[in-house]
């Protein structure tokens, strides 16, 4: 679908790394004409043309007064906090259920509303046993993880608004999302030292480069579609396969052992949540064919380049202090 | 103030080293499908595979070229012909072709998942063949080599709504021989077009009825030693 130039897009969760990216490709546009962003943080980047408010999630009051005041044509809802990402997974899931409620809501009172596209992701199929290797978008949704029950809520809360108001709903089920700067449970645990593995089950997941993912959250903008797309950058890894890769200490686990890894883990500062623990034992696949189609757009980066992108990107960028800079 | 520690790369990447020098031959990354099915893996283990069974093949004719195919094979009871045949037609046709059935459970359901196996769940053979793959389903078990199992029909009613074709794919091993025969037979075509769940159920049928009429053309397992070959026959 072309849209009309001029598009108002509100970009929930532009504070963020994946959402300041679609809000600077959003700018690129020639569709879109202003762009609003709501978060508790500041963006990430420099943004040329959008406006930013920042405010917490839970002030709803105040998000639906910003909101309705803009009038989105389009609703590209980012604000989703995967756990021990940037929080725990308590108060991940607290500030997520805030945001879908109060964007989402506040949308629906939006009398010039077209469209929304949500953040989801492949965890919403679940790892439980018997559970499709490779689920597709028609594969039913059993999460086995606190983020995938997440995930699962904010598709609901989409549909049920999308269907009220009657605008299309997009849910884009990312994979694990790794970027230079994207705070990711399992970027971070993959960037350690040592890195644990599943010795008996050690099984093979996809992941998705943060730039692939922005631009299926602008296609997604543009096209309207009404259903759920997978985006999966292509190819599969190990766990063990990952670490080789990365140089380093592979540490075999077989069962009880995890649960000392994850505490440890935790206390030097890559906590194991749920959903990377389950990418361990279980892998975490799936059939991202239908976004060429449904998108335009395909992910660019393979599994295999993104992992190897995030052992090279750097830890410490080392400037040089202003005295020995002159010297 | 804070101090940045600086990472001790050289000795973890010693460490490193070492403690996958001798994992690394089976670690090449990109070995890996999509379905988990691991290409390097399999390479590996194929000499071994070899001391085991050494496949005479026909009928490869009828197998796609590119298409996904539904290939369906006889199943004596610890034969593990759906591994042998889909071993066996992976090495003729160079292309992955998966097998139908593993326990999802570790450690055996991971590691058969790296040989190619697949979920016995008919969405997860429509994805597979949706995808073009060959995947390969065996009958239920029966105590003779030469009896056609009945056939599954929820995954064959996966291989109808994908618009693939159903092969039947006789198999004749014997448990005290290397030699294993794979005969491929033409695609089975339904007598009569359905639009309802009686497709799949009749393609079942036919296909188990074509099985068997090949295993009957094959003829016993001859290895060569007549008082065995009539044990093996029961």
């Amino acid at each position: 679908m072309n849209c009309v130039r001029g598009q108002r897009v509100l970009v929930s969760g532009m504070g963020g790394e994946l959402g300041s990216l679609v809000a600077a490709m959003l700018e690129a546009e020639p569709w879109v004409g202003p762009i609003m962003g709501v978060d508790v943080d500041p963006p990430r980047r420099r943004l040329r043309r959008a406006t930013f408010h920042r405010i917490e999630p839970h002030r709803r009051d105040a998000i639906v007064d910003v909101v309705t005041d803009f009038d989105p044509h389009v609703l590209v809802h980012v604000a989703v906090w995967e756990p021990d990402a940037r929080v725990g997974t308590s108060q991940a899931r607290a500030f997520t259920d805030d945001a879908a409620i109060a964007f989402l809501g506040a949308a629906a009172e939006c009398r010039s509303l077209q469209s929304i596209v949500v953040r989801s992701g492949i965890e919403a199929y679940g790892r439980g046993r018997h559970s499709l290797t490779r689920p597709d978008e028609q594969a039913p949704l059993e999460p086995t993880s606190q983020y995938g029950r997440m995930v699962v809520g904010i598709e609901a809360t989409a549909r049920a608004t999308g269907q009220r108001v009657g605008v299309p709903v997009t849910a884009l089920r990312l994979a694990p999302v790794l970027g230079p700067h994207v705070p990711s449970p399992l970027g971070r645990l993959l960037r350690q030292p040592m890195v644990p593995f599943s010795l008996l089950g050690d099984a093979a997941f996809s992941v998705v480069h943060d730039d692939d993912a922005a631009r299926a959250f602008v296609a997604a903008a543009e096209r309207r579609v009404d259903a759920p797309v997978n985006v999966v950058g292509a190819g599969a890894i190990t766990g063990l396969q990952a670490i080789a890769r990365g140089r380093r200490i592979p540490v075999p686990l077989v069962g009880p052992e995890w649960m000392l890894t994850r505490r440890l883990s935790h206390l030097i500062g890559a906590p194991i949540p749920e959903h990377v623990l389950e990418v361990l034992h279980r892998g975490r696949l799936a059939d991202g064919s239908r976004a060429q189609a449904l998108l335009g757009v395909s992910p660019k980066v393979s599994t295999i380049e993104v992992i190897d992108r995030l052992f090279a990107w750097e830890s410490v960028v080392r400037m040089p202090g202003r005295a020995e800079a002159v010297a | 103030m804070a101090t940045v520690l600086d990472f001790p790369r050289k000795a973890i990447d010693g460490a490193s080293a070492a403690a996958l020098a001798p994992l690394r031959p089976f670690l090449p990354a990109g070995s890996v499908d999509e379905w988990g099915r691991d290409e390097h893996l399999i390479d590996a283990l194929t000499p071994f595979v070899r001391l085991r069974w050494r496949a005479i093949i026909d009928g490869e004719q009828h197998l796609p070229a590119r298409k996904g195919a539904l290939l369906v094979t006889n199943n004596r009871t610890l034969s593990f012909s759906p591994l042998s045949v889909a071993w066996s037609l992976a090495r003729l046709t160079g292309r992955p072709v998966r097998f139908i059935g593993h326990p999802d459970i570790a450690p055996l359901g991971p590691a058969m998942r790296r040989l190619g196996a697949i979920l016995q769940h008919p969405d997860e053979v429509r994805g597979a063949l949706h995808h073009d793959e060959l995947v390969v389903l065996g009958t239920s078990t029966t105590p003779h080599p030469r009896q056609a199992g009945r056939v599954d029909s929820a995954m064959v009613g996966a291989a109808v709504l994908a618009g693939v074709p159903v092969i039947p794919v006789a198999s004749m091993s014997s448990p005290f021989g290397r030699r294993i025969r794979v005969h491929v037979g033409a695609p089975v075509r339904p007598r009569t077009k359905r639009r309802g769940p009686l497709a799949e159920t009749e393609l079942a049928d036919i296909t188990q009825h074509h099985l068997q009429r090949i295993l009957d053309e094959l003829g016993g397992v001859r290895t060569g030693i007549a008082p065995l070959d009539w044990v093996v026959e029961g």
